[in-house]
């Protein structure tokens, strides 16, 4: 502001300057150092403390140290398992969006570094690159529980339709880790990873379609289907005597304890379906079914066709004298005959994968007649109906063949209205005598001093 | 030729209906345009899969005072029946023989009878929605609350009372138990108290009943208020294995199916609002309800899923 001409009021000196004192705008006479004037109103604003640090730096605000970590972290992730880039860039935006929702922003590190597998777990999920969640965990090193609460978590947050997992897709890349290539170990122990692949695959779906896979962990059953396969490629003494121990150092895996009893059940699968095979005249047992397994799996749908037919023959015949009704036995088994015509004995495998959608149908559905005569008579039922029906069925899930032993059931309640009188002296039973309650005291008193000295 | 018909002949059936709704009179049967339908008596069709809106349609078609033959009477059955085929594909499968039996009763018996060719059979009864399944899911656990409104002396309670633990160090509440009915309850210095273990909704008011009843006789001025169920925990068996892998593409909306974390699949069912968990045995468990009623009709819900899944 220029200075008006005006007059010092002290000294009527007219040599006024302007003269900012603490950003107050003051207008100071220099010869006698009075102030004509203060405090005049400025068309700036210049409040300052109004402002406040957030907002005055927030254009220059950098990105989060610790997002900028977690982005780096998704990408070693995304190298370490090689996946393309496209799942890479979905697993940072997912990342990105899930580490500023309100459920993970003040978690901690390593929940962060939790959610930053998840991200890329279900980026390949969701581009059919599949992985499981198991190797995520082996990744980031966190306990699987933790690894599958966040993943769920992060999946309802965004809002993403993840498809499940489907254990084919990961037989192959699960067979990779397997060093067994005539590179690694001597040659007569060495099995081409192709053809281990193709028939560990077609093990898993047989084990898939007979009850062995669903609800169990699937990474037991990869490693049973991967020994199997193994071991018939070439069933010779020297392979049959190796223990899935040896053969899991060997191949430099780590053993996992289930794989034993899913070998155990898919070998039991393999001597069901031995047994059909028109020209095996000995007894299939699993000692020597492994020989037959090659036969087994290349004609896998016809004899399980077979295998259902021979069962049903078996128990229509035990049913005709109960009298059951063999109605839906029936309808069942004229499906399966009118497939059974369709094809000879010894169709080749291409025929046999044509034929895998509509054999599937009456398969599945050959299991269940047997069921439908159990199942409807009424609930309420008595433990007994409940366990037979996993036992009168040619293939079952294992948890209903082997129901575990529950204790026996307290005897049904009788009728309560929850309005009845309620007696004294039960009350009375809950409650200590004047006697015991000192006794009790004391004798805590006395237990907590022993425990302080 | 065959579809026109047809056509024909099911706008003449729809006029019919809405002329016997309101009259009773017998038929002039179209049965002149009417083509010779081709159709196994209604006794031999087999309506299992019709949906449960023909049992309620049905009544609607008891005024019928016809005396026209048996054939139109089981043409007409088929044209129902050929009705609601292309609307049983949009709808869950029922493949119950019980059902199919009570519907296909119904069918023959719906058509009033004055004709010597139709059965002289009362209208059976609708099915209650229980009864459909033949499984009934048993209670096994209700969690309750109930406010003793009086503030309490938890140290004085431990001390006094025989079936009762105390650590505060772990948990800020008296944990007591009783043995009839076998139940457990945490019991808050504020008096509210939780009740759980009790296997239906009056063994958990009579068992609440008794632990308030302690506390009273231990000095305290407790009353009985509020008394809430919370969460119904039931379980049941369907006797026939599941595909969950297959559930769970189906019904992805609802689903949950994560073998390696958890060996069920947890499908939260939106209307009413239950968590089931299936498992691979068949075996269901249902959680999450208010009321008794919540956990039958979710059965009753996911039953036809169930059963309609395993033919596929």
């Amino acid at each position: 502001m220029s200075a008006s001409v005006t007059r010092c009021p002290g000294c009527g000196s007219s040599n006024i300057v302007d003269d900012d004192l603490y950003c107050q705008a003051q207008r100071v006479c220099v010869d006698c150092g009075s102030v004509v004037s203060e405090g005049v109103l400025t068309d700036d604003w210049t409040g300052d403390t109004e402002i406040s640090y957030s907002r005055t730096t927030a254009v220059a605000r950098k990105p989060c140290l610790n997002l900028i970590k977690g982005l780096q972290r998704v990408k070693a992730i995304c190298r370490i398992l090689r996946v393309n880039s496209e799942i890479e860039n979905h697993s940072q935006t997912y990342y990105t969006q899930a580490y500023q929702h309100e459920a993970f922003i003040r978690v901690s590190l390593q929940k962060k570094e939790v959610l930053a597998g998840c991200c890329v777990l279900v980026s390949c999920r969701l581009l059919n690159w599949p992985i499981t969640m198991g190797t995520i965990s082996c990744l980031l090193d966190a306990d699987p529980v933790v690894v599958g609460a966040v993943y769920q978590e992060m999946i309802k947050i965004l809002n993403i339709k993840a498809p499940v997992f489907i254990i084919n897709d990961v037989m192959e890349a699960h067979s990779q880790e397997y060093k067994i290539s005539s590179l690694h170990v001597p040659e007569e122990l060495a099995e081409n990873s192709r053809d281990l692949t193709k028939r560990a695959v077609a093990l898993v779906e047989l084990a898939a379609d007979t009850w062995i896979v669903t609800g169990r962990h699937p990474t037991p059953i990869m490693m049973a289907s991967i020994y199997l396969s193994w071991q018939s490629l070439k069933p010779n003494k020297h392979r049959l005597k190796l223990t899935l121990d040896k053969f899991c150092q060997m191949a430099k895996v780590n053993k996992l304890k289930p794989a034993m009893k899913r070998i155990a059940e898919m070998k039991e699968v393999l001597c069901k379906l031995g047994r059909e095979i028109p020209w095996v005249r000995e007894a299939v047992t699993p000692d020597n079914v492994m020989q037959q397994v090659e036969d087994i799996l290349n004609y896998r749908f016809a004899l399980l066709r077979r295998a259902l037919r021979t069962h049903e023959e078996t128990l229509q015949a035990e049913s005709e004298a109960s009298g059951e009704d063999s109605l839906p036995e029936e309808a069942a088994s004229s499906q399966v005959s009118e497939h059974g015509e369709q094809h000879s004995n010894a169709p080749t495998a291409e025929e046999c994968e044509l034929n895998a959608g509509s054999a599937q149908r009456p398969r599945d559905g050959n299991d269940d007649p047997h069921t439908e005569p159990e199942g409807n008579t009424g609930g309420g039922e008595s433990q007994a109906p409940a366990p037979n029906w996993g036992k009168r069925v040619l293939f079952a899930p294992p948890c209903v063949v082997h129901p575990k032993r529950r204790s026996v059931e307290r005897p049904e309640c009788k009728d309560v209205t929850g309005d009845e009188e309620i007696s004294d002296s039960e009350i009375d039973s809950y409650i200590r005598t004047p006697r015991e309650a000192r006794e009790f005291a004391l004798t805590q008193k006395m237990l907590s001093e022993s425990e302080k000295t | 030729m065959d579809e026109f018909a047809l056509e024909r002949y099911f706008d003449d059936s729809i006029a019919k209906d809405d002329f016997l709704l309101e009259d009773e009179l017998g038929l002039e049967g179209p049965d002149a345009s009417a083509p010779p339908l081709k159709v196994k008596p209604a006794e031999d069709l087999d309506l299992s899969f019709l949906p449960d809106e023909l049992s309620t349609q049905d009544p609607s078609h008891a005024n019928i005072n016809d005396s026209q033959t048996s054939a139109l009477n089981d043409s007409h059955d088929s044209g129902v029946g050929l009705d609601f085929n292309s609307h049983a594909s949009t709808l869950a499968t029922q493949e119950n023989p019980q059902q199919g039996a009570s519907v296909s009763r119904l069918g023959t018996s719906a058509f009033y009878p004055m004709t010597p060719m139709t059965p002289m059979t009362p209208m059976t009864p609708m099915t209650p929605a229980t009864e459909k399944s033949g499984i009934i899911p048993q209670l096994q656990n209700i969690v309750s609350t109930v406010n003793l409104c009086c503030p309490l002396d938890l140290k004085f309670i431990a001390l006094q009372a025989r079936n009762a633990e105390y650590n505060p160090k772990r948990f800020a509440a008296v944990i007591m138990r009783i043995r009839e009915p076998r139940t457990t309850a945490l019991i808050f210095s504020s008096g509210k108290m939780v009740c759980t273990g009790a296997k239906s909704e009056e063994h958990s008011r009579l068992a609440a009943r008794k632990y308030a009843r302690v506390v009273q006789k231990l000095g305290f001025p407790a009353r009985f208020t509020d008394f809430k169920i919370q969460n119904m925990v039931a379980s049941c068996d369907v006797c026939f294995p599941i595909r969950l892998e297959g559930l769970v593409l189906t019904h992805q909306q609802f689903s949950s199916y994560e073998p390696e974390l958890f060996p069920g699949l947890i499908y939260r069912m939106v209307k009413p609002r239950i968590v089931l968990l299936i498992f691979v045995s068949g075996k269901v468990v249902l959680t999450g309800a208010k009321e008794r009623a919540e956990i039958y009709d979710a059965f009753e819900n996911i039953y036809p899923i169930l059963k309609g899944f395993r033919k596929q």
